[in-house]
Parts: C-alpha cells; sequence; structure tokens
C-alpha cells in the first residue's frame, strides 16, 4: 500500500478523508491489505479508548507498540494519541460505514474493482467540481460517506422505490431489473 | 469462470475511452436520424419479444452487479428467469403476471425488496414518447458484443437538463444488449451490457424453473392499478416546473405511494413529498453512477416537509425540479393539526 492510501486510511479514523481519495482507497487491488492496516489501527484505537478495560489498562505503551508492530508510521499515531487524551475517540460513523464497503467488496460481491479503469470512472462519478454543467457550485454534494445509518436507509428507500418506477416505466427491460438490484444491494 | 471473462469484459470496456457524440448542431444528418428513430422504435416490442439468454453486467457509481437472465417469449406470455451472480443467491421468475421471488439466507441484496410491484414494460411501451424531440438520435456505428453485431444509436440532450445515452442494438433483433449513460463530457456514468448472450427459442423449460431453496415471496401483477392517472398522487402539492419533456408516468404504485415519477420516454425521475418525522436529512445532491438524489427541507405554515427528487438526470436539474415544489397550504395545515 502505498503512503497516499496510508494517509487516507488514517485521515477515514479521524473522518476527515475527502470522497475522492476514499474512492481510490475503495478501488486498491490489495483489498486484504487495506482490511489488515485498518484492523491494525482499530486495535490501537481500541487500546486507547478512555473506556478501555482494565485489561488493557496493563501495558498500554507495550500494547501499542504490538499493534503498531510491522508497520512505520508511528508519528501521527501517538499524534492521535494526544487528542484521545483530551476526547473521546468518537467513532467516525462516515469512517465505520467505509469500512463496511470495503469488507463488503472482498468478501461479499468478490468484485475487487480494477485500480485504474475504475478510479476514471469513479471520479467522474463522483465529485466533479470543474463542470458546472453538472455539479453547479450552487448544487452542495452530499457524500453518502456522512450519511448516518437512518439516513442511507432512508436514501436506499428512495432509489429503490424510483427503480420500481423505472424498471417499468422506461421500458428498458434488464437494465431496469439492475437498477433494481443495484438500489437494494448496496447504499 | 463466467464472472471472470465478465470482468475482463468489464476492465476492457471501462478502459476504452468513450468517444463522445457530435454536438446537436454540428451534424444534422436527417438520413441517420430517421434510421437511429426507426432503431429505437423496435426497442421496446424486442425487449419483451425476443427469446434470449445471458449474463449481463451492469456499474454505477462503485457497484458493479451481474445478473443470468432467460427470457422467452411463447404463445403470447413472457416467460423469465433472473439469477443473482454476486452477492446473495436468489433469482426472481415471472411467467405472464405472476412474479415468484426467493430469497437469499444471507447476503446483501435484499430480494424482497426487488420484487417490483406492478406490471412490466409490456403495459407501457405502447405509449413511446416522441423523445426523438428533446434528444438527437443518431446512427453512430457498427459493433460487436457478446458475439452479435449491433447497431450503435447515439441519443444526445438538446438541453443541459439531462444526460446522453448510448443505445446498442442487436441487428437482427433490435434487443438492447448495451447501453451507456454519460455526462456532457462523454464520461460514462451507468453502464449495462451483456457479456454473454445467445438469442434463441430453444431455451429448455428447465431454466424457468426455481432452482434456489429458499423463502419464497409470490406476488401477481396488477395492471389496472398502474393504469389510473397517476394525477391525483400529487394531491397536497405541485411541481411549478420541470425540463420540457417530462410527463408524470403511469408507473405501478409502490412503496407509501407518495412518489410520482415523471420521464421523457428514455430517463426518469421521481418525486418525493413527505412531512418530516423525527429523521432529518440533509440538503443536497448525492450520486450514484447516473442517478442523482436531491433532498431539500421546505417548511410551510411550521411543518417541515422533506422534498426528495431521484433519477438519471444531471444534479442541476434534480435541484431545480426539488426548488420547484411547492406544498398546498391545506397540506401543510393538516399536517400541523395532527402534530398537535
Amino acid at each position: 500500500m502505498d503512503e497516499r492510501l496510508r494517509e487516507t486510511l488514517s485521515a477515514m479514523m479521524d473522518d476527515e478523508a475527502d470522497e475522492l481519495s476514499v474512492r481510490r482507497l475503495l478501488s486498491h487491488e490489495n483489498q486484504a491489505d487495506v482490511r489488515d492496516q485498518w484492523q491494525r489501527w482499530q486495535q490501537v484505537r481500541d487500546l486507547m479508548h478512555e473506556n478501555h478495560g482494565p485489561s488493557y489498562g496493563v501495558d498500554l505503551a507495550g500494547a501499542v507498540r504490538e499493534a503498531l508492530d510491522g508497520h512505520e508510521r508511528p508519528a501521527p499515531v501517538a499524534e492521535r494519541a494526544r487528542t484521545v487524551a483530551v476526547s473521546y475517540w468518537r467513532w467516525p460513523v462516515a469512517a465505520m460505514v467505509v469500512m463496511a464497503l470495503v469488507v463488503g467488496f472482498g468478501a461479499g460481491a468478490g468484485w475487487d474493482a480494477q485500480p485504474d479503469e475504475m478510479t476514471d470512472v469513479l471520479a467522474s462519478a463522483g465529485i466533479d467540481s470543474s463542470n458546472p454543467a453538472l455539479l453547479p457550485s450552487a448544487v452542495e454534494e452530499v457524500a453518502l460517506q456522512r450519511l448516518d445509518e437512518q439516513q442511507l436507509r432512508q436514501m436506499r428507500q428512495y432509489l429503490l422505490e424510483h427503480a420500481q418506477h423505472n424498471s417499468v416505466g422506461a421500458g428498458r427491460g434488464s437494465v431496469g431489473y439492475a437498477r433494481l438490484v443495484s438500489a437494494s444491494g448496496g447504499y | 469462470m463466467v464472472r471472470g471473462l465478465t470482468l475482463l469484459a468489464l476492465a476492457y470496456l471501462l478502459s476504452v475511452p468513450g468517444v463522445y457524440a457530435q454536438a446537436p448542431g454540428e451534424v444534422g444528418n436527417a438520413a441517420q436520424t430517421e434510421q437511429a428513430m426507426a432503431w429505437l422504435e423496435r426497442l421496446g416490442p424486442a425487449l419483451n419479444m425476443t427469446s434470449y439468454q445471458g449474463v449481463f453486467v451492469y456499474a454505477r457509481g462503485d457497484q458493479v452487479h451481474s445478473m443470468r437472465i432467460a427470457h422467452r417469449f411463447r404463445d403470447g406470455r413472457v416467460e423469465e428467469r433472473l439469477v443473482m451472480q454476486d452477492g446473495g443467491s436468489g433469482e426472481i421468475v415471472r411467467r405472464g403476471m405472476n412474479v415468484v421471488c426467493v430469497l437469499p439466507d444471507q447476503g446483501r441484496i435484499r430480494l424482497d425488496e426487488v420484487i417490483p410491484s406492478g406490471p412490466f414494460a409490456e403495459a407501457f411501451t405502447s405509449q413511446l414518447m416522441p423523445f426523438g424531440q428533446w434528444y438527437l438520435p443518431e446512427l453512430v456505428g457498427e459493433d460487436r458484443v457478446a458475439g452479435y453485431d449491433v447497431v450503435t444509436v447515439a441519443l444526445t440532450p438538446k438541453d443541459e437538463h439531462r444526460y446522453s445515452h448510448r443505445l446498442w442494438l442487436e441487428k437482427s433483433t433490435g434487443l438492447l444488449v448495451k447501453s451507456h449513460v454519460r455526462d456532457v463530457d462523454g464520461a460514462v456514468l451507468e453502464h449495462f451490457q451483456f457479456t454473454s448472450l445467445e438469442i434463441t427459442v430453444d431455451i429448455p423449460d428447465a431454466e424457468f424453473e426455481i432452482q434456489t431453496r429458499g423463502r419464497e415471496i409470490t406476488r401477481s401483477l396488477d395492471v389496472e392499478a398502474a393504469r389510473q392517472s397517476p394525477v391525483g398522487r400529487m394531491s397536497g402539492w405541485t411541481l411549478n416546473w420541470q425540463p420540457e419533456g417530462f410527463v408524470p408516468a403511469a408507473v405501478p404504485r409502490s412503496g407509501k405511494g407518495k412518489a410520482v415519477a415523471f420521464s421523457d420516454g428514455l430517463a426518469a425521475f421521481s418525486v418525493f413529498v413527505e412531512p418530516v418525522t423525527g429523521l432529518k436529512m440533509p440538503t443536497g445532491a448525492s450520486r450514484i453512477g447516473a442517478t442523482t438524489v436531491y433532498m431539500r427541507e421546505l417548511s410551510v405554515a411550521d411543518r417541515p416537509f422533506l422534498i426528495a427528487v431521484v433519477g438519471e438526470i444531471p444534479p442541476g436539474t434534480a435541484r431545480k425540479v426539488a426548488d420547484a415544489v411547492s406544498i398546498d397550504d391545506e397540506m401543510a395545515r393538516e399536517w400541523s393539526a395532527r402534530d398537535h
């Protein structure tokens, strides 16, 4: 995994990743790597969480070192540790949703997006502020990653109902079915 | 094996840069347009009356799905079976107006939501919309898709309120075997394509039998309900603007039935108007491939309502539509009264 992706993952932990980099991460060819890295950091997070159990409290520094073992970016983590000390490490909802997607791609559907080709398409399907006709500055983009579980469910319901209209109304046959399945299977 | 091939095919296709249709003003080849229209007229009937089996892939945003389909038209009746190829196992079997859905035990695709709650295309294909008024149809070439010779029809919008579409139709039957929805830059936002296809009437009956074991849901499609005027359902609110050519579509009622769908014959959007009950939604547009979801809140007589526009239209269009919804005072008062 290259530095840029690692940074994205790190930013996701803090709920600071922008949508494009998250998409890039999602299309990374080695999803197992991404998952492993995420899990290591999650361990770190658990260890540092204010509500950590007594068993974790015994040797925090040692346990953190252990969890970090094998990855070479201790500085930001240490920095994060300081942040945690003063405030709750609130689990970022958006990051969780994104992680569900990452895990879903790796374990569920069996589709690992093709890194290069997909990114091109995703980039255009995602944020494209350079094109005023498509996304006028007056139209605010709501990143799906920023929605909570209930909001995502509501949005999925809208997508689904629309797809049902579409599947039969527009007379496109299989395309309509595909939109339906897509609407119910995804976000 | 099939999945591997599918993936390869998809990767290849996505890597081919889109050759974009010429701008409307530049061409005006009347003969070509006429030819393209002739092909498009075959599309609707072909979808139902062609018998075929194959696997298709559908991609939008970062989602990719593939489904296996067998479709047979015999004695005036459509038989169809669709099997999910990824995610949870599950299938949809349809015989005429009866649909049976087998749910997967697990997996992300929830088939109970997938059952179309209304009639299929044939009830509507009679109303072929004059979409030539809002798109410039052109025959842009010939190609091969899934082993079949196809013609490629480009539909370029004449205004900025729509996306452009590209359709690949099999030459001998007119069957839609591939389609793109593209933005003004030619970037592909939504991609549908058969990766394997056999057009044949010789499909064994077994192909139309349910083969997955699991919970079954049966539903009969109601044609009459769909034929009711959609205007009545737009009660309590008014849409003061929509892009020219989009008319309320006669579609089956689904879900809570608060939505009204509009179609210009190619693209469609649905408008939802609901009183806000607890759940707050952010204002703005989200995009999944070619599909835009635009939401905003509107308060009338101190009663907040959520307006959502969902469709295969650009975000700017979705926003203009959402902004053009006005809620009747009476509906607002009614809901306010219920609150207290």
